[in-house]
């Protein structure tokens, strides 16, 4: 267990920054003016996750577009930068693959070499379990399943300090997600504003009251936790948090990833040491009725895309030190099923943004999806182990010492994604 | 009275007989060391609650040491206490208890009644995923008879905190909800979600105290295990060279289940326990008298109620495990298997430490434990009488173990409620704060299950939300529980907020140095002169007279407000 005690060590920028010295106990105030120097000068890194639950189609989103094969596994699904006129047709990447029209606010990340895509990635385990497969990509061991941490968990504990504030890792969902279970301290949340005690206004002090009972038990571990709390309770109450708006003309989408990704923009601005953000994206799973340029599959990339556009906007002045990074537990099959969607496949494509950040490219190796070529004789076979993709953003991103140590057991190599 | 009347009579008079007796031999074996380690009864009673109920008041403590704390700890083995109030309570989620054939008919999964509505031709298939299909889904269901899964959840965890709160089986309920974590499965995999309300009431429950080994092939045979660990799919390898094995609930049973991860087996193991189990199946709910089936049966079959074994699928040939081979004997092998493990040494290491987790400390002695593990090898895994051992042993009543283990929020939420005797309206509701208090329960996607350690529980958010549980229980808003205030102070006025304070807490906190906590809370009653508002309003609401008319909303308020600083304190986290 790491030791939690020295909130806001770092976080003095944030805090001087934002105006909130009033706010906070004077003992506090002298912790961070003793760090505000060195702060300054190594400003955090933050790694933003977010997972598609339900296995998005990785062919839809990022099209082999000239493939014959493609085209004829999927007369009512496939979508081509010239086939489709108009609108609704597929944005041309590279001459080979096409992206989704309702992707197309990545479009500007992806010319401005900042957003790379890596096709054909997937794990080494075969399972098409939706719930197997989560739970492995979560643990991060594919073929383990009691590894009790999370993979995510593990690289907060790598990073070579202490957790510095109870918001090193913050999950933006109702309980903790696989990749946060573990030693190291994480949050789930929900909603910033309501990271609070519920007071009345007519009996006003019932917060103290609690943060008094707290100080004096016996128990130190509910002593200190309490300690944390009160503290990250403040900082979250304060007036700059309560009203906060995104940079100008930064709207994000009314969904809960918009809602989720404007909070993760939120904690990064307070600079309140957050270093790993997760969220969820939902609805991938795509039996029924796909739809080509229209439809459930185009709704739910537009909703992904204009979220993680809007919140790279808003990250304006902070996107050198941020990471965003997207996964999906499986692909789909390359044959549209009996009922215009696609049933449950191997490898999928998952998008990296960030300034440092190879990008405006596909890597990967997807072939030519003859019978021959696929996996099982169906599926967009995994050239890419999960691993190597997540363990490089890791390295390369956070930065994280005994790396190894991030995939027990993967002994491959890590996928080099960054500019030289 | 006819003759088959006074044969019932007869018999139900010597069960009853019997069952004294067993009570009585149980209680025999009981003695309690409490007072070697300094502790006075009304100590041990209190500590004897916080280990084996989901919590107590006062009045649970006087009346346990009334009855005697061996009595007491022999009924609650026993296990058999009924109870009409508990029965009625649960009329309402009675679908928990029909069998897993039932409900797979009754509430089947979404893309199975898809596909049916597609071949009856109520739908075309163009129109599966349109605008509206939600409400398509819905119309369908209701002409078939179908329930939705989501009710059927909901009734699950309805009937687990109704149980928690009211069965006078407390320790039942206790152990109930230790074996499921400890051979958890999840609502998290769709494949086995509708049957685990079953698994918990037939595999489960009624295996509580007794064998180890029965509990063990019980869970090794249930769909919700079978599904959960994949078992059901893994069949021995074909000729061909396609693997057919599936190593999952193997290497779980290993690890998870009995020996613990260092329990000396190793990985070639795993693989030859997992070559044993092949064909070790669900059998199929839908069709049952498939072709296939049939088939199936000339192959030579095992059924045991949703349990099938294949021989069809079983590896042939000879295995290896921790030694002992097992070879060509299909079924049987399986079930040799299983009592190879239970009754290893590291096993019993394993599941007594688990238990001494549970009931004494997050780090029990080794003594202890070790006492325990010798009690469990010397009754081929007696889980009751593990128990005893534990309850009998100085280390379980050292007062270095007292109030050390955290309650879970599952337990603070029905700790809240035991003590206050509250009326629980609203069992979903509440049991959506035990899920935002860190602990949904049912859902935890590993199959290690929840871990049992305090820093498991307790971090920043998770604590924050504690302490607004208190606030809203106590205000009765959200949390899905009516309480009467007044009740814990008798009824009567008291003579001063801080005597109210005082009531509350020697109430719900016995033995407690309430003094301090008291010390602790009296910030509170400088603000907004609180006391004396409160003393004004309280005299009004006794004036009031009638029960009815006891709910002044001002004074329930300010109480509630004291109330729920008792719930949020530190104290009342601790067990």
């Amino acid at each position: 267990m790491v030791t939690r005690r020295a909130f806001l060590k770092s976080s003095g920028i944030g805090l001087f920054g934002v105006g909130l010295l009033g706010g906070i106990p004077s003992f506090l105030a002298d912790v961070v003016a003793e760090h505000k120097r060195a702060s300054l000068y190594s400003k955090r890194k933050v790694l933003v996750c977010i997972f598609q639950r339900g296995a998005m189609d990785g062919l839809m989103a990022v099209t082999p577009f000239d493939d014959k094969y493609l085209q004829a596994a999927r007369p009512d699904l496939y979508v081509g930068p010239s086939l489709v006129q108009g609108k609704g047709a597929s944005i041309d990447l590279d001459g080979r693959f096409s992206l989704h029209s309702s992707l197309s606010p990545l479009e500007r990340l992806f010319r401005e070499e900042r957003l790379a895509i890596v096709h054909g990635i997937g794990s080494p385990n075969t399972t098409r379990s939706h719930f197997d497969a989560q739970d492995y990509m979560e643990s991060g061991t594919p073929f383990e399943k009691n590894t009790t941490s999370g993979w995510l968990n593990r690289a907060v504990g790598l990073l070579g300090h202490e957790a510095i504030t109870p918001f090193s890792a913050v999950s933006m969902t109702p309980s903790l997600p696989r990749s946060f279970y573990g030693q190291n301290n994480a949050l789930a949340i929900q909603d910033l504003k309501n990271f609070k005690v519920q007071e009345r206004a007519s009996l006003r002090g019932t917060a103290k009251s609690f943060e008094e009972l707290y100080e004096e038990t016996s128990s130190s571990l509910l002593r200190e936790t309490s300690k944390e709390s009160f503290e990250a309770m403040k900082l979250l109450q304060s007036d700059v948090v309560k009203n906060y708006t995104p940079a100008k003309n930064v709207r994000y989408p009314v969904s809960n990833l918009g809602k989720s990704l404007k909070q993760v923009a939120q904690l990064i601005k307070l600079d309140v040491g957050l270093e790993v953000a997760f969220t969820e994206s939902n609805g991938w799973d795509t039996h029924y009725n796909q739809g080509g340029p229209n439809g459930s599959f185009a709704r739910n990339a537009e909703d992904l895309a204009q979220s993680i556009a809007s919140f790279w906007e808003d990250m304006d002045g902070y996107q050198d030190e941020v990471v965003l990074m997207t996964m999906t537990e499986f692909g789909r099959t390359v044959h549209q099923n009996g009922t215009k969607g696609t049933d449950h496949g191997r490898a999928s494509c998952n998008f990296i943004l960030g300034n440092y950040v190879d990008g405006g490219k596909v890597y990967g190796d997807v072939p030519v999806l003859a019978t021959e070529n696929l996996e099982d004789g169906r599926d967009l076979p995994v050239t890419t182990d999960f691993r190597a993709v997540f363990a490089g953003v890791a390295h390369d991103h956070l930065q994280l010492q005994d790396a190894d140590k991030l995939f027990p057991g993967y002994t491959g190599d890590r996928f080099a994604l960054w500019k030289k | 009275m006819n003759i088959r009347h006074t044969i019932f009579l007869c018999l139900s008079l010597v069960l009853s007989l019997l069952h004294q007796l067993a009570l009585a031999q149980r209680a025999a074996k009981l003695s309690f060391p409490y007072a070697k380690e300094g502790l006075t009864k009304e100590e041990a009673a209190v500590h004897l609650l916080s280990r084996f109920s989901y919590g107590y008041n006062a009045a649970d403590v006087k009346e346990t040491m009334e009855m005697g704390l061996e009595k007491w700890f022999a009924e609650q083995l026993a296990g058999s206490e009924s109870d009409t109030t508990l029965a009625r309570r649960l009329d309402a989620f009675k679908d928990v208890l029909k069998s897993n054939q039932e409900l797979y008919s009754l509430y089947p999964k979404a893309f199975r009644v898809r596909r049916q509505a597609i071949e009856e031709g109520v739908w075309s298939k163009d129109s599966v995923g349109v605008a509206g299909n939600s409400a398509l889904l819905a119309e369908y269901m209701a002409s078939k008879g179908y329930k939705r899964e989501k009710e059927l959840i909901d009734q699950f965890v309805s009937a687990k905190v109704v149980r928690a709160v009211y069965s006078p089986n407390q320790l039942r309920e206790l152990m109930t909800d230790f074996w499921f974590n400890h051979f958890n499965v999840s609502f998290s995999k769709g494949e086995c979600t509708t049957f685990i309300p079953n698994y918990e009431a037939a595999v489960i429950r009624p295996n509580v105290f007794g064998q180890f080994l029965d509990l063990l092939t019980a869970t090794a045979q249930s769909p919700a295990m079978l599904y959960y660990l994949d078992n059901a799919t893994s069949v021995a390898a074909t000729k061909n060279g396609r693997k057919g094995l599936n190593e999952n609930y193997a290497r779980e049973l290993l690890e998870l289940h009995t020996l613990g991860v260092d329990g000396g087996y190793t990985q070639q193991d795993v693989t030859e326990v997992a070559r044993v189990l092949t064909g070790w199946t669900v059998k199929p709910m839908a069709e049952p008298n498939r072709k296939g089936n049939q088939k199936a049966k000339a192959g030579g079959r095992r059924e045991n109620g949703d349990f099938l074994f294949k021989a069809a699928t079983h590896d042939r040939g000879t295995k290896t495990v921790l030694g002992q081979h097992f070879s060509n004997q299909g079924y049987d092998e399986g079930l040799q298997l299983l009592a190879l493990l239970s009754e290893q040494e590291a096993t019993a290491q394993f599941i007594s430490r688990k238990l001494a987790i549970r009931f004494v400390a997050d780090t029990p002695s080794t003594v202890l434990v070790d006492k325990m593990a010798k009690r469990f090898l010397d009754t081929k895994g007696n889980i009751a009488e593990v128990l005893v051992t534990m309850v009998n042993a100085r280390e379980f009543w050292d007062r270095d173990v007292q109030r050390t283990k955290v309650k879970t929020p599952f337990e603070l939420a029905v700790s809240a409620a035991r003590s206050l005797r509250g009326d629980i309206n609203d069992p979903v509701k509440f049991n959506n704060w035990v899920s935002r208090m860190g602990e949904k329960k049912f859902y935890y996607i590993a199959p290690t299950g929840f871990p049992d350690y305090a820093a498991y529980w307790i971090n920043s958010g998770s604590l924050l939300n504690r302490m607004n549980f208190g606030l809203n229980f106590a205000n009765e808003k959200s949390t899905g529980v009516s309480i009467d205030l007044l009740a814990p102070l008798s009824f009567r006025e008291p003579e001063s907020m801080r005597d109210a304070l005082k009531k509350y807490s020697n109430n719900m906190l016995p033995a407690v140095d309430t003094e301090r906590l008291l010390e602790r809370l009296e910030p509170l009653l400088t603000v907004d002169n609180l006391q004396a508002r409160v003393g004004r309003k309280l005299n009004d609401a006794a004036a009031d007279g009638s029960k009815g008319q006891r709910k002044n909303k001002g004074t329930q308020e300010e109480l509630a407000q004291v109330l729920g600083l008792i719930i949020g304190s530190p104290e009342f986290q601790r067990r």
